[in-house]
């Protein structure tokens, strides 16, 4: 399997090496350096092979993340557990810099004996490493007998995702929604490829070893009560229902219930955890619309004209918004009128940057540009990227809603009335391009 | 790299760590011993510092064994002697009461790799597999397995090897899934562990409890085993159902390749599965990070081989971001070549087109290229968009644009007209070698039809003093033969110049010969030099994009879910074209 795993700050320097089998030698270090990191060109693959080795990576800020194999192995899955590793690092010390692996020089290579042992993945759980990372302080020493039981049990046990004896004076939990919108709209203004993917993140500070049902505006579900009801439901309006293309799950959830009847249930991990992944691209709701124009006067100058409209409630207030506009290579100056927000031409970007704090629902904004070009006799015609757009919306686009989420604990005294519930949707931008 | 302090740094920390204030404090010592490793990861030599480590070893400090520990494993292969002295603090710890220090104690004794520590370590990882706790069981059943990669001459005794059997029924997945690894090591020879019936229900029915990487690891080893009735593989293939569709791409590419194996009896099942993969596929092709989206698209290349139609509906996703790297970029572009069909070309040349004019020149080049491989299905509009980035003139561009048109026309000689048409002109704005090779294959085949082809050649032939590239050379006496062949009153003249250079004055053996070979064919009279070089035009049997029969799931199924995929990068027509074309 992996039979090294190298780190590396932006310039080369081996932070952190690691090497788990004999057929990788302290070379395949200095040959990582040599052929990617200080390479000339762009990088072509993040599978790269040099002498029947090969070195996969994964570059986070200006660290590079090696692992090296002679072996023929799941490629998805070298990057997976490369991911994995990241997660875990980033959970244990924050961001991924390299002050903080020099700070916490220790820990990773704790991590490192624990996680891989002999090139292959062991246990990566973040909440078990907790019972055998001895990060600062003077732990492990003389353990209690309950301890040792503890760590079997964790170990061993059925739910290896939530140990017993959990206890909190507040019960609460929190939900949230976190989507990304990703669109390709064409100069015409049809949209040529849209989607969101979103998941649902749950924190939960509950006692014991509660039950907890998940229930939102699924259609199918939807579909099997208005089923039973009378006749047709869609002249009850305002129920909006999504369908989801494909949804994946935690560990947690029982699969076999949503088979069957499409309800989410399950025994929540301890703390903060992904609960469900999901992809929709039927009925999204696209929370701006952009209207570009563009007119070339002459050859020595560009006039674009740029309409944002936002398209939800007026109550709702999106936040961050900015707009990208790609101005030519030969640009020699700029004038912008804008009469919300504000706008700057940025040379070294190529663009204009139009940022717009806040902006509530239903409403239009517009800027527009006068670009000076220099006279050039290249006859390149300019090829115009798309306009890009970020925001945060307070809602989810793909219309997902919560409509409940029960909790019963039957051993210990608390109902889902006591339980403290938040919910709140951000929806923020992935890929949402509009091309000119 | 700090070579320069290196010889001081090893003093002074010797000093350190052998002076008695510095090893009563513990967080001192401590901090010491990091000093150690990180010069050691750096760089640095330290094994100078190997018997003060070793002392170092015995301290019931579990952070400080753990450094210690590192260091040794690095350095243990150039002091065996002094290594043996630390087997007995490790011997002592094995029995610790903390099952942290004994599985801690028994994996750095496995680690050490020195043969000479092998009989001192056997007894320890003995009763290591039947510790009590768990994790001190994982720890000796890998250690099992690096002892047989140290020595793999020596026999690892019968004994152990069904320990280890038995432990695949231990009641935690991970030390279940460690014996699978380990006996796959031990047992290579013999082809890896035996995969019989109740090992695989054993395995499959506790699958569920491994996490990702024992999910991969089991689903890998199954692959071997052949089920004995339908009803046992259908049996298996719907409790694997769930894993087909996992939110993990590992543990789906994993049971895909897992079934196509089982069922390779049975092409419809095998078809059906990658039915249901389709859209798991399609959600890794969109994950966040950019690797995983490469490696799926990598996949989907293999599976569209046999299902051309599987991705079809959803070709827009295939279409490129702005921002997206090179490597995605021309794997996407290959895909689409893949699901172009009569209702979506015009939208998916649109598409390419805008990429032709990318940044990026390799980008930009594989635009063109996959235009002309639809080109040979659709050839006028793709002619259309290739003559019209003719009009560009940009060198990058033109050079791509000549080579698809010599491969298009090779394959769709009814293109040849149009072709000609374009070609007026271009030679100014090449500047590449292939792309002038390319032109010139393109005006001595077709030259009686391009009026201007004895006057472009001119200019080559007065230039090719200062031409370097060999194969624009040997191009260009190909093509003025060609060309001398039917338009013999213009090119005379140029013929025998290029000839009396090529012969008197060349200096590379290669074009002075072929020089020769023409000049005595030229001898032996006209009909026989038209026999020689006039050779086939273009081969329309090749390549036609639709139509093509379906590969059958087993020509690939053995190399999915392996790096085989992700190794190839260009397509395999275009090499078999250049070939014929001498």
């Amino acid at each position: 399997m992996i039979g090294g795993l190298f780190i590396y700050n932006h310039k080369g320097e081996v932070l952190i090496s690691r090497v788990y089998r004999d057929d990788i030698g302290r070379n395949a270090v200095d040959a990582f350096r040599v052929n990617v990191i200080h390479a000339r060109q762009q990088v072509r693959s993040p599978v790269t092979n040099i002498a029947r080795t090969s070195f996969f990576h994964v570059k986070r800020s200006n660290i590079w993340l090696a692992a090296v194999t002679k072996q023929n192995v799941n490629a998805a899955m070298v990057f997976e557990f490369l991911y994995k590793m990241c997660d875990v690092m980033t959970a244990y010390f924050g961001k991924i810099s390299e002050e903080n692996i020099k700070n916490n020089f220790v820990l990773i290579y704790e991590l490192l004996d624990e996680i891989l042992d002999f090139g292959y993945p062991q246990n990566s759980e973040t909440g078990a490493l907790k019972t055998f990372i001895t990060q600062q302080g003077i732990k492990g020493q003389v353990s209690k007998t309950k301890e040792q039981s503890q760590i079997t049990s964790q170990v061993t046990g059925q739910i290896g995702w939530r140990r017993e004896g959990i206890k909190y004076r507040r019960n609460e939990l929190f939900l949230d929604v976190l989507e990304s919108v990703n669109l390709l709209m064409s100069p015409q203004g049809q949209v040529l490829s849209a989607h969101v993917s979103g998941r649902v993140v749950m924190k939960s500070y509950l006692s014991g070893m509660p039950e907890c049902k998940f229930g939102m505006n699924d259609k199918i579900v939807i579909d099997k009560q208005g089923k039973g009801g009378a006749s047709d439901d869609a002249g009850k309006s305002g129920k909006q229902s999504i369908a989801i293309d494909d949804c994946t799950f935690h560990q947690c959830v029982r699969l076999s219930k949503f088979d069957s009847e499409r309800s989410i249930s399950f025994i929540p991990p301890d703390g903060e955890y992904e609960l469900m992944r999901y992809r929709t691209t039927k009925d999204i709701i696209l929370p701006f619309r952009v209207i570009p124009l563009v007119r070339e006067v002459g050859r020595t100058k560009l006039e674009v004209k740029v309409v944002i409209k936002s398209n939800f409630k007026p109550s709702l207030l999106a936040q961050k918004i900015e707009v990208r506009i790609p101005t030519p290579l030969n640009t020699s100056g700029v004038q912008v009128i804008c009469m919300k927000g504000k706008a700057k031409y940025k040379a070294s970007e190529n663009a204009i940057v139009w940022k717009i704090k806040r902006m509530a629902g239903m409403k239009e904004s517009q800027i527009s540009a006068e670009i000076e070009l220099l006279p050039t006799n290249d006859k390149k015609k300019w090829a115009r990227p798309p306009i890009s757009m970020n925001f945060e919306v307070p809602f989810a686009p793909s219309g997902l809603k919560v409509r409940y989420l029960k909790v019963f604990e039957s051993k210990l005294n608390y109902s889902d009335h006591d339980v403290i519930k938040w919910v709140r949707y951000i929806g923020r931008s992935g890929i949402y391009e509009t091309r000119c | 790299m700090p070579y320069l302090g290196g010889e001081e740094t090893v003093r002074e920390l010797r000093r350190a760590l052998s002076n008695p204030n510095v090893q009563s404090d513990q967080l001192r010592y401590r901090n010491t011993i990091l000093k150690v490793i990180r010069a050691m990861s750096q760089g640095v030599d330290m094994s100078g510092l190997f018997s003060e480590m070793v002392k170092a070893c015995a301290t019931v400090d579990v952070v400080q064994k753990k450094l210690v520990y590192v260091f040794l494993c690095s350095y243990a292969a150039l002091n065996p002697e002094l290594s043996l002295l630390v087997i007995n603090t490790l011997r002592k710890d094995c029995q610790d009461p903390n099952p942290m220090v004994r599985s801690l104690a028994l994996r750095n004794m496995t680690n050490l790799r020195l043969p000479s520590l092998v009989e001192y370590v056997e007894q320890p990882l003995a009763a290591g597999l039947r510790d009590r706790a768990a994790c001190v069981r994982r720890v000796a059943v890998l250690g099992w397995a690096k002892l047989h990669n140290l020595q793999a001459s020596s026999e690892i005794d019968a004994a152990v090897v069904n320990e280890l059997y038995s432990l695949l029924r231990d009641p935690d997945p991970v030390v279940m899934v460690n014996c699978l690894r380990a006996l796959e090591e031990i047992l290579k020879d013999e082809g890896g562990v035996a995969i019989n019936k109740p090992i695989t229900h054993h395995l499959l029915n506790r699958l569920k409890e491994c996490d990702i990487w024992g999910q991969c690891q089991v689903l890998r080893v199954l692959q071997r085993y052949r089920p004995q009735s339908e009803d046992e593989l259908f049996d298996i293939l719907s409790l694997l159902d769930a894993s087909l569709v996992s939110p993990h791409p590992p543990i789906m590419a994993a049971t895909l390749s897992l079934f196509l194996s089982l069922c390779s009896g049975q092409p419809a099942v095998s078809l059906a599965a990658l039915e249901r993969v389709r859209g798991p596929l399609l959600a890794a092709c969109g994950s966040g990070s950019r690797e995983m989206r490469f490696t799926a698209l990598c996949h989907i290349q293999l599976l569209l081989r046999s299902i051309p139609g599987l991705m079809g509906a959803h070709y827009k996703r295939f279409f490129c971001g702005y921002a997206e790297p090179a490597y995605i970029k021309q794997r996407k572009m290959q895909v689409l070549v893949e699901l172009v069909n009569d209702e979506n070309v015009a939208m998916l040349l649109d598409e390419l087109k805008g990429y032709c004019t990318d940044v990026n020149a390799e980008t930009a080049q594989a635009a063109i290229t996959a235009i002309g491989r639809i080109g040979r299905s659709y050839s006028d509009r793709c002619l259309e968009i290739l003559t019209g980035l003719l009009g560009l003139k940009q060198d990058h561009i033109t050079s791509a644009v000549v080579q698809t048109m010599r491969d298009l026309v090779w394959v769709c000689p009814q293109c040849s007209d149009t072709v000609c048409f374009a070609l007026e002109g271009c030679e100014e704005t090449l500047q590449d070698s292939q792309g002038r090779q390319a032109l010139l294959w393109l005006l001595g085949v077709y030259g009686e039809r391009v009026s201007s082809a004895p006057y472009t050649l001119e200019v080559f032939i007065d230039g090719v003093r200062s031409e370097a590239s060999l194969g624009v050379k040997m191009e260009l006496l190909t093509a003025t033969m060609r060309l001398f062949l039917c338009r013999p009153a213009e090119t005379q003249d140029m013929l025998g110049r290029l000839l009396h250079y090529c012969i008197e004055e060349e200096t590379d053996m290669c074009v002075r010969d072929q020089a020769l070979l023409y000049y005595r064919l030229l001898h032996c009279g006209i009909e026989e030099t038209r026999k020689v070089l006039q050779g086939r035009r273009s081969d329309p049997s090749l390549g036609v994009l639709i139509g093509r029969p379906a590969e059958p799931v087993s020509q690939w199924a053995r190399s999915f879910n392996t790096l085989e995929p992700l190794r190839q990068g260009s397509i395999e027509t275009d090499g078999a074209l250049n070939r014929l074309k001498q």
